[in-house]
């Protein structure tokens, strides 16, 4: 799952969060980050030792719930964006959730957005409560959401016209996608072929994915259940001039 | 999945497509086409999609006619928004050898003799069309100023919708596993998704219609073969014309978004059906454009692909029942040249099987050309 999607599994998310007795303490962090890479600016950023520090840079971070008071020094600084702090008794109804969040324009106090699940669907509405923006580290954004998505929500999306480009090598819209998927075109190669999306010079670097979630959303099927159309060579773009050049010599 | 159908065909390419639409056109109802993948899997969306009315042969002169002034008005007639992208920027077709020089002036006064307006240019007047042109191999060019090339994908999509709109019906990833025959004769088609019972089944299957007929234990005198084309970036508009050449061995366009589209056809190419992409038509397409259109040697590469051509012996398609299996029809053959002839598929098709006079001369594209050894000879393939 997680090497295919990105999403970890039911049992990888409930072993990163504390005990329902902890949870209902305080505002906690919780760490999703489940392979070993050689990263460690978590156990560094924590002034509280909460999570623990490493013996080695490639250790997964592991922490001690009771030290942590859910300040989110942590959450700005992973560069993984694995880390939110929530705080499942903020309100009566309510959780908050602190997230980083990389993108610009960012939110607005106040504002209601979509909550995003770790595929990227909106799943609910979400007041923001609060916009904290470091220096040189990423901005943290907090969220009200009901306490049931604890462990849904994992991004924000401000909603926006669908004008917005998702191809730039052929100006394809959301707008112009959604309406060809309507049309009965449902996976990325009809989309491709009608579209030309993903036919530029990026090669589909930066759309299918945009574009498989739209689908996603579209058909109701989980991304993992989709494929990203077909990849042609060449695999970068070369000049008429070179290969005939090449060819010439072999 | 419906159960019965009056009519189905197999393959949702350009000629499944035309010949539904002509077919309840026609008057013709309960048609289904039922297609693997999806529309424009095969060929049709593989293709260069060129458009042109400069043939060898009558027939080919008369098909590719009434197909071209089909989508001339095809927007209108399929009431298709999006429209197909018939860009009427003129063909060239250059000769390099005294031969092919030969055979282009017969062409051309045929052509004339048909009302077809193609004319031979010098070298200047054709550098005058194609400024990139480097002329020094050409001895002399056909044009037409009415041919050119389209867009695939939305010319399908317009005879698609425009089937679906008189009550056709199109299912989309459906493979057809088995063709059954009862007393020798057309049953039905077992699909992945089910069977469906019919007593006439069209064969549109492009490269695969060998293994299509095969289902129903016929064997057909046809076999596929590979061929490769390229796309690079998109760029300014500079080349208005669809430029090919039999002895340069080439064809190219730019397309109306600004890409340029390259063909051509490489030895030693495996006739199975496999599509995978060659390199070394990579190296053979560049050396030889580059040499043609000089400036085009900083334009970049995007992609490159393959689709298969289905060749039948004269290189001419068959339009005809399969005689020892009533009902069951093929249009298939088109050897490399079965796009700009859809609209005529589409039309003969429908009046061979509904029984209708023909418009055109359809009847010479039977099997019957085989026994007889009266194959058609056409100059102007690639
Ligand atoms: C590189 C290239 C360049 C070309 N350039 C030109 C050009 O410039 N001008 C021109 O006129 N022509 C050109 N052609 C030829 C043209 O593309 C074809 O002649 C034409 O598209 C054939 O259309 P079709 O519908 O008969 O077959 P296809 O488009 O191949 O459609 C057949 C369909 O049948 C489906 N199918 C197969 N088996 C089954 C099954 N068992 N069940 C259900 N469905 C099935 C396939 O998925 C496919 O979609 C070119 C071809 C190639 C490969
Ligand atoms: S939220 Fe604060 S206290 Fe808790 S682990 Fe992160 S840095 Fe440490
Ligand atoms: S900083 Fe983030 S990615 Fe790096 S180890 Fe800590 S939690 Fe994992």
């Amino acid at each position: 799952m997680l090497e295919k999607t990105g999403v970890p599994t039911e049992t990888q998310i409930d072993s990163a969060f504390p005990n329902e007795t902890r949870l209902n303490e305080g505002p906690v962090a919780v760490i999703e980050c489940f392979q070993p890479i050689p990263c460690n600016p978590c156990a560094m950023a924590c002034p509280r030792q909460a999570i623990l520090p490493f013996a080695d840079i490639n250790d997964v971070p592991v922490m001690d719930n009771d030290k942590c008071n859910g300040c989110g020094l942590c959450v700005m600084k992973c560069p993984g964006l694995a880390i939110i702090v929530v705080d499942i008794n903020w309100s009566e109804t309510k959780a908050l959730i602190k997230l980083p969040y990389e993108f610009r324009p960012l939110p607005q106090k106040g504002q209601i957005l979509h909550a995003l699940d770790r595929e990227g669907h909106p799943i609910a509405n979400a007041e923001v409560i609060n916009v904290i923006v470091p220096a040189n580290k990423t901005p943290v954004i907090s969220i009200a959401v009901d306490k049931d998505l604890i462990k849904k929500v994992r991004n924000i999306c401000i909603p926006e016209d669908n004008d917005s480009i998702v191809c730039r090598c052929s100006d394809i819209t959301v707008a112009d996608i959604q309406s060809f998927i309507a049309q009965g075109y449902t996976s990325v190669d009809e989309l491709k072929r009608i579209t030309r999306l993903g036919m530029g010079a990026c090669q589909g670097r930066t759309c299918i994915p945009l574009v498989m979630r739209e689908l996603s959303t579209a058909l109701k099927k989980p991304i993992s259940e989709l494929t990203s159309g077909t990849h042609r060579p060449i695999v970068k773009s070369m000049k008429l001039g070179d290969v005939a050049a090449y060819g010439g010599k072999s | 999945m419906r159960k019965t159908a009056d009519i189905v065909i197999i393959g949702g390419g350009i000629s499944g497509v035309t010949i539904g639409y002509f077919l309840l056109k026609h008057g013709a109802k309960n048609v289904v086409l039922l297609e693997r993948d999806y529309l424009t899997a095969g060929a049709t969306g593989r293709c260069g999609a060129g458009i042109r009315q400069q043939w060898g042969a009558p027939l080919n002169c008369r098909m590719s006619q009434f197909s071209c002034e089909f989508f001339e008005n095809a927007q209108d007639e399929l009431d298709y928004a999006h429209g197909i992208e018939f860009h009427q920027g003129g063909y060239l077709m250059l000769a390099t050898t005294e031969n092919e020089l030969e055979q282009t002036r017969k062409n051309v006064a045929l052509q004339n003799s048909l009302g077809i307006a193609s004319k031979m240019l010098s070298p200047e007047e054709t550098k005058e069309i194609v400024p990139l042109l480097d002329t020094k191999k050409i001895l002399a060019a056909a044009y037409h100023h009415k041919d050119g090339h389209l867009n695939p994908f939305h010319t399908t999509q317009a005879f698609a919708n425009a089937f679906k709109r008189l009550g056709g019906e199109i299912y989309i990833n459906t493979n057809v596993t088995g063709i059954t025959t009862t007393q020798g004769k057309i049953s039905g088609v077992d699909t992945e998704h089910g069977h469906i019972a019919t007593t006439i089944v069209v064969n549109a299957a492009g490269g695969y219609s060998q293994a299509v007929a095969a289902l129903a234990g016929v064997d057909l005198p046809l076999h596929s073969e590979r061929h490769n084309i390229l796309v690079t970036e998109p760029v300014e508009p500079m080349l208005s014309a669809m430029l090919m050449s039999f002895s340069l061995n080439f064809y190219c366009q730019q397309v109306p978004h600004g890409s340029f589209i390259m063909g051509r056809t490489c030895p030693d190419q495996p006739n199975d059906l496999r599509i995978t992409a060659d390199s070394s038509f990579l190296e053979a397409m560049a050396k030889t454009i580059t040499d043609v259109l000089p400036s085009l040697k900083n334009l970049r590469i995007l992609r490159q692909w393959a689709g298969l051509y289905n060749m039948s012996p004269d290189k001419h398609p068959i339009y005809d029942q399969i005689p020892q299996l009533p009902g069951f029809y093929l249009a298939a053959g088109f050897s490399g040249h079965g796009f700009m002839m859809a609209p005529a598929t589409g039309l003969s098709m429908a009046e061979l099987i509904l029984g209708l006079e023909p418009t055109l001369p359809w009847k010479q594209l039977g099997f019957n050309r085989f026994q007889s050894g009266e194959l058609l000879l056409e100059s102007s393939v690639v």
